[in-house]
């Protein structure tokens, strides 16, 4: 019979997640314990942004997800037009709408990666690199930037849309489809990635919210839990739009649920590109001391709900800048649940971690 | 199911490949309003020290140089360091006088690794061609002023 032992998983290795490591708790080859260890990328972002001004602290605001930056980048340039009491013009509005959501897929696309590799099916994530790289050629036309945009600043958006804003941005979400569709087809509909995934990672959608998880992994658990449709910023409550949801909850119904995911980004983006005007005002100007006060943020991103708080006690800077990232209870809390309730192998972590999709930079901060 | 995706995977091995060789066989990607190196103007430049101000990543300091500059009696012009630099733009929109631009040099023309070539002085500034300029103030200064949207 083989005895109890620990290992130590990560930070570098192929199935982590990430800079992350693990104190994993064997017996055999199940796995019966994950103990985090975070820290690897902690660079105390929060206090760096309490010490640079209002003007330019949203420059590091989103720099600590690189997949998908521009949620974050919409959460605080939200909080902070909360904090100077602006609102900013209804374009600025659907355009940071239509950032968020381009970042989503991309991310997703990303991601497609990390799920085809810990299955052994490389092929469909080159085809899912090639929808990200239109995303990107796309961002690098309107932004000026591939992957940290900074376009979305307190009172708007930074500059005025190019020449051809709609029609280019339509086609993009078309060209995105297609790719999709063929990287679904490969990917969800492959034997050998049903069998890797199937009853892998149970966890309901009711669970994982007490857990403190959001996002995918409690949509994919059958909860229609979105904070695009409970608590709606932006624009969102006036596109049309559905929230996918699973059924099982298992890394199967997670990634399913990504991929409808993105048909509903799509639907999103080609509803508001259709209010995204050239000409039309895009930005308030902010003044460079803002009134004491607090603003709060909450937005859906790709791997859940991103809350921003922004204390301002009247000065040159904020006083307290609080983001909480949805990555950490994935890794802490529901993914011990999921050790707990279920017989787990080392050949099955990779396949959890991947399904979970945690942003290792997003927990050290 | 596996026969559809071999042949799928035939029909992207026959389009055009995403990836591109920078720089051996093709150019970094460019588009017209990157955000890449600066252009300084020391014709306009007053020595303000704003762009030093608002820079996040304090990649600018402000250095005295020789000549005569009648709008700039002190002689003082930004120094960028561009490895420090993260292209914000923040310089170029917080600029009073329109004295700061950005090109579309970016990518490998850039990447050395001896950094005594990437802090560009304010003469080696002002020398960078003024038909690369991708981004200028109007593009990014609020137009809209009145609170209230």
């Amino acid at each position: 019979m083989a005895g109890s032992y620990t290992v130590y998983f990560g930070p570098q290795h192929p199935g982590a997640p990430g800079n992350i490591g693990f104190k994993l708790e064997l017996e055999g080859e199940r796995v019966v314990k994950a103990e985090l260890i975070p820290g690897f990328l902690h660079r105390g972002f929060e206090k760096m942004i309490e010490n640079r001004k209002w003007e330019n602290s949203y420059v590091l605001s989103y720099r600590f997800c690189v997949e998908d930056p521009d949620s974050l980048e919409v959460a605080y340039a939200e909080a902070l037009d909360k904090v100077f009491r602006v609102e900013p013009p209804e374009k600025a509005r659907y355009f940071r709408m239509i950032q968020a959501e381009f970042s989503r897929i991309a991310s997703h696309m990303f991601w497609v990666h990390f799920m085809a590799g810990s299955t052994g099916l490389r092929t469909p994530a080159y085809w899912a690199s090639a929808a990200r790289e239109e995303i990107l050629k796309w961002f690098a036309w309107v932004t000026g930037h591939r992957v940290y945009h900074n376009f979305s600043v307190p009172g708007g958006i930074r500059g005025e849309v190019p020449e051809g804003f709609g029609e280019r941005t339509t086609q993009l979400t078309y060209l995105v489809e297609d790719i999709v569709k063929d990287v679904e087809k490969a990917l969800l509909g492959n034997r050998v990635f049903k069998r890797r995934t199937r009853g892998v990672g149970v966890i309901k959608g009711d669970v994982a919210l007490k857990l403190g998880a959001t996002g995918p992994v409690v949509r994919g658990g059958g909860l229609k839990y979105d904070t695009r449709k409970i608590a709606p910023y932006e624009r969102y409550d006036k596109v049309s739009f559905e929230i996918p949801v699973g059924e099982v909850g298992d890394s199967y119904d997670r990634a399913l649920v990504r991929f409808r995911e993105v048909y509903e980004s799509l639907k999103i983006i080609r509803q508001a590109v259709l209010e995204v005007r050239r000409g039309e005002p895009y930005r308030v100007k902010v003044p460079l001391t803002a009134p004491p006060g607090r603003g709060y943020a909450r937005v859906e991103a790709a791997r859940g709900e991103y809350t921003v708080h922004v204390v301002s006690t009247g000065g040159r800077s904020p006083y307290r800048v609080r983001f909480k990232s949805p990555s950490l209870p994935l890794l802490t809390t529901v993914l011990n649940y999921i050790l707990e309730n279920e017989e787990v192998t080392i050949a099955d972590l990779p396949v959890i971690f991947a399904s979970l999709d945690p942003c290792a930079p997003d927990i050290d901060r | 199911m596996v026969l559809s995706t071999i042949v799928k995977s035939i029909e992207y091995m026959l389009k055009r490949p995403y990836t591109r060789l920078v720089p051996a066989k093709s150019r970094p990607f460019k588009t017209e309003r990157l955000r890449g190196a600066h252009l300084l103007d020391m014709s306009k430049c007053t020595g303000c020290s704003m762009c030093q101000l608002v820079c996040p990543a304090n990649a600018i300091d402000m250095v005295e140089v020789e000549g005569n500059y009648p709008q700039n009696p002190r002689r003082r012009f930004p120094r960028i360091d561009l490895h420090k630099c993260t292209y914000c733009g923040l310089c170029v929109e917080y600029c009073p006088f329109n004295a700061l631009y950005m090109t579309s040099i970016t990518g490998f023309e850039l990447y050395t690794r001896d950094k005594k070539t990437t802090l560009k002085t304010p003469l080696e500034l002002s020398k960078v061609d003024p038909s690369l300029i991708t981004v200028r103030r109007e593009m990014l200064a609020v137009k809209e002023v009145k609170p209230g949207g």
